[in-house]
């Protein structure tokens, strides 16, 4: 058997790989969505990907997301994998009925005869300039619906294992993709196939003193944080969820027992998030090894600004690092 | 012969078409002039030349499709080493390069200048307007430093420094509309930067990839990406423990077959299929754990996380300064409830010594000898626990010495006997303060009261309470008699209060007012000492005088030898009789 390359990628380019990867293997898969085929995808996810397997399996489509998540719905159900690209999550929510009235429900409806082996694929999240209506971090919704796994990476290798674990996965899955994160660092990548396991949590670090849990494009921030923490003595564990739902309260509920101190990182607004969720589930298993009230660094309760006040919308490093420390020294 | 090449217009589109030719052949053109209209999917695009000299020749009619990358235009002049023009290479036709938010730009440079050409900033538009400099001429920018901010018909985009130079000129005011492929900004000592010569674009590339990977290529949509070519490594422990995790497999159990005894998924997978999960009573071979695993029981009694408690519980115990170590824990799941905390306070001890948990003293006994009974053992809780608690405390630390001696009462006026022991002990504190002490065997240290706090011992059907007359150095008779009354009735109505029960100096046990002459009473760390005052009684003495019969107060004095001499304590003794002999 011929050795597998090993290749140096973003993050976008992993899930390239993974998705190349797939195809390569499995004739089911397919690839639809827009500006997917010719253009490669707006930030390059499908590049090449037609030129490789074909119009018939990368397809174009319209400007038309209902339609979109409606075919992969319609394919899945009759055993082809599709893997559509939503361009933008905020461009989801005409594919929202589809994907939590069907998609969701589709192995409940049908009491697990059909079963719905696809990926919605979205880029989320701020912190590239973009315009309205492109930055928002909205995997909380989704996370709140029963039938859909969703994923999101926080690096390139993550990128590449949980593709391919979500492509083969027999139920549907929101992947969402930290457009910030897309390219600011590389992984050598072997391209061997090997996925990801789904529904568990990585543990990125591991401290005595607080846990530290993110996911996506803030666990960048949030493991920088945990460096300079170190540097003060705080002993700083950092999980990255991956899979938001179904999430994987065990590991963090272990690591909060044996730390006695949580600190919740995300970008998306602090109501109703999935920090919240988080929070709950702490508070309701693992309340008497606190040591401190369970913190939150989150963006603001506000539509996500145009470019001039993105910056002070994001969650900072520093943020992080006070939070922490206000809750290493609660007494 | 120098020669431009159609480059991506910005919308990844393959090619485009030759709408109408703005220069003829043998026009000398200057550098950003237009040259020729193409029409995209999306647009009509103006092309500026790249150069100032003259045009030999057009590669195309209008309505010709030209691919990208084909020569449209040839001029005059020498070919330079590449022959690039303003967009990067492009190798296959229908491979898209537009650097969407300029984080990697190409540049044209020369020796001693360099300039910035504004790129496509990633829609396909063909020019857009500068919003804010924030730079000025004559500033030493670094590497991606952001000089302007530029807005398109979608977003406002900050566009960074491709050089780390000085800058020479800024092209163009906030306001001005700056084509694609104009000059933006020129850098470096030369003023004047007419014809720069034309170089490879520079395109930064990760060290390990090789050159003939295809440029950077952030896409054509919106925004700006960050853009950057270190290389990270994946944490496959993480990647392994999770998957183990989700497989339940015992990680101990598996056996690594990577190099280093490094544990692969295919690892996992095999000890999942040979059982090898959490909780299997599978023998342990060669276990290979990896690197980072903590054994979290390998810490210190100290650690609070060895005690669970909820956190109004811990900051109970915080503000009481009780230690979890010496609570009881009686809620559910061993949980150290409020009262576990109220209890143990009520030992007058908060120096935070090291101290005994009640599980290992209980345990040490193995429990009651097994007997027939017709009732069945009480679990002992309360005041009485703490009791329990705070004697086995002492007998495990303190190296216990007792004094006796009596003192000659005879001439007392009838009086509070109480209130004259209290003062008894104030006064012998003020002489020989070494017994009004805290002393902490561990860290060797002890500290030495100004003010005298007494614990008074205080017998009751519940169980032993030791409350304390606070600043009893302050109070005349009337107002420690005041105090020990509040504290019995107190005791009584079930009302004493932590701070009632807290920071006792020295303590006083009258067990005399019942019984016994003697005793050997129990220091209460961190105090070091304790009076005794026993039943009284009338004796007869030979004095001067002759045979007298006098009234004798038995005095029982424990002190921890640890923290005090013998001569200290002698000393202290000798003055509480002294005061107690006093007739007034």
């Amino acid at each position: 058997m011929k050795a597998n390359t090993v290749k140096t990628v973003t993050l976008i380019e992993a899930v390239n790989m993974a998705v190349s990867h797939e195809m390569g293997v499995d004739k089911e898969v397919v690839v639809f969505g827009e500006d997917v085929g010719i253009n490669g995808g707006v930030f390059r996810a499908t590049d090449g990907l037609q030129e490789k397997y074909g119009k018939e399996r990368v397809i174009d489509t319209p400007l038309a997301e209902a339609m979109i998540a409606g075919i992969a719905i319609g394919m899945a159900a009759q055993g082809m994998k599709p893997v559509a690209e939503i361009q933008f999550m905020g461009f989801i929510f005409p594919a929202a009925d589809h994907i939590i009235s069907h998609c969701a429900r589709m192995r409940n409806r049908t009491r697990g005869r059909l079963t719905l082996p696809m990926v919605i694929r979205a880029p989320f999240g701020g912190g590239i300039h973009a315009p309205e209506n492109h930055s928002e971090s909205t995997e909380a919704i989704f996370a709140h619906i029963p039938g859909l796994k969703v994923v999101i990476p926080s690096n390139p290798s993550r990128a590449y294992g949980l593709m391919l674990a979500a492509i083969r996965d027999p139920d549907p899955v929101i992947f969402l993709e930290p457009k910030r994160i897309y390219r600011i660092e590389k992984h050598e990548i072997e391209d061997n196939g090997e996925e990801y396991p789904l529904g568990v949590c990585f543990v990125d670090r591991e401290g005595t003193d607080i846990t530290l849990v993110s996911w996506g494009a803030m666990l960048h921030e949030t493991k920088q944080a945990a460096e300079k923490l170190a540097k003060e003595g705080i002993s700083a564990e950092v999980i990255d969820v991956a899979t938001v739902s179904p999430l994987d309260i065990d590991t963090i509920l272990e690591s909060v027992e044996k730390t006695g101190r949580l600190c919740i990182v995300q970008e998306a607004p602090k109501a109703g998030a999935l920090g919240s969720e988080i929070a709950a589930e702490v508070a309701e298993k693992c309340l008497m090894s606190l040591l401190a009230p369970i913190g939150r660094v989150s963006g603001y309760d506000i539509v996500i600004p145009y470019y001039r006040l993105e910056k002070q919308y994001m969650p900072k490093i520093d943020y992080i690092i006070e939070e922490a420390k206000r809750i290493v020294e609660y007494k | 012969m120098r020669t431009f090449e159609l480059p991506d217009l910005g919308e990844g589109l393959p090619d485009a078409e030759v709408v109408r030719w703005l220069v003829k052949e043998g026009d000398l053109v200057a550098l950003d002039q237009p040259m020729v209209e193409m029409e995209t999917a999306k647009a009509v695009v103006e092309v500026p030349s790249p150069y100032k000299g003259v045009i030999t020749r057009l590669c195309g009619q209008e309505g010709e499709v030209i691919l990208v990358g084909a020569v449209l235009v040839e001029f005059d002049g020498e070919s330079n080493s590449s022959s690039k023009t303003i967009e990067p290479e492009v190798k296959k036709t229908t491979e898209t390069v537009v650097t969407s938010q300029a984080t990697k730009p190409d540049s044209i440079a020369n020796s001693d200048a360099q300039v910035f050409i504004l790129p496509d900033l990633g829609e396909g538009l063909p020019d857009a307007e500068i919003v804010r400099w924030l730079v000025s001429e004559g500033d030493d920018l670094t590497l991606d430093q952001p000089m302007v901010e530029m807005e398109t018909a979608k977003a406002v985009v900050e566009v960074p420094s491709p050089f780390t130079a000085k800058v020479a000129k800024l092209h163009g005011q906030a306001g001005d509309v700056i084509d694609v492929g104009a000059i933006l900004v020129s850098f470096g000592s030369g003023t004047s930067v007419e014809l720069p010569k034309i170089e490879q674009p520079k395109i930064e590339q990760a060290e390990v990839e090789p050159a003939k990977d295809k440029p950077a290529d952030a896409a054509t949509v919106v925004g700006a990406v960050q853009v950057g070519n270190q290389i990270v490594t994946e944490s496959a422990s993480a990647v392994i423990k999770a998957l183990a995790k989700k497989l339940k497999v015992d990680l101990k159990l598996v056996i690594g077959t990577g190099s280093d005894g490094a544990i692969s998924q295919a690892d996992i997978k095999q000890a999942k299929k040979d059982g090898k999960l959490i909780g299997s009573k599978l023998p342990v071979s060669v276990s290979v754990p990896v690197n980072t695993l903590l054994n979290n029981n390998q810490q210190n009694n100290e650690n609070p996380l060895d005690f669970k408690a909820s956190p109004a519980v811990r900051a109970h115990a915080h503000r009481l300064n009780v230690a979890l170590s010496v609570c009881a824990a009686t809620g559910k799941k061993g949980t150290i409830t409020k009262s576990d905390v109220d209890l143990a306070f009520k030992q007058p001890s908060s120096f935070t010594a090291p101290l005994l948990t009640v599980a290992p003293v209980l345990s040490k006994t193995g429990g009651l000898p097994t007997v027939q009974v017709s009732v069945e053992p009480q679990t002992i809780r309360g005041v009485r626990r703490a009791m329990a608690m705070g004697m086995a405390k002492s007998h495990a630390s303190v190296v216990p010495t007792t004094l006796m001696e009596d003192a000659d009462i005879t001439t007392w006026p009838k009086q509070d006997s109480l209130a004259r022991y209290v003062r008894a002990l104030v006064f012998a504190s003020k002489i020989e303060p070494a017994l009004n002490c805290w002393f902490d065997g561990d860290k060797f240290e002890r500290l030495v009261h100004p003010n005298v706090h007494v614990g008074i011992a205080i017998d009751s059907p519940d169980g032993l309470y030791v409350p304390v007359v606070h600043d009893a150095d302050k109070k005349d008779a009337t107002q420690v008699r005041a105090r020990v009354q509040e504290l019995r009735q107190k005791i009584e109505s079930k009302g004493l209060k932590q701070e009632d029960q807290q920071g006792a100096t020295i303590t006083l046990s009258n067990f005399g007012s019942i019984a016994g002459r003697y005793g050997s009473p129990v220091v209460s760390p961190p105090q070091v000492a304790i009076l005794g005052t026993g039943r009284f009684r009338y004796e007869l003495k030979l004095t001067e005088k002759g045979i007298e019969n006098r009234k004798m107060l038995p005095l029982s004095l424990t002190f921890d030898h640890r923290a005090c001499t013998g001569g200290e304590a002698a000393r202290f003794l000798a003055s509480v009789i002294e005061d107690l002999q006093k007739t007034v």
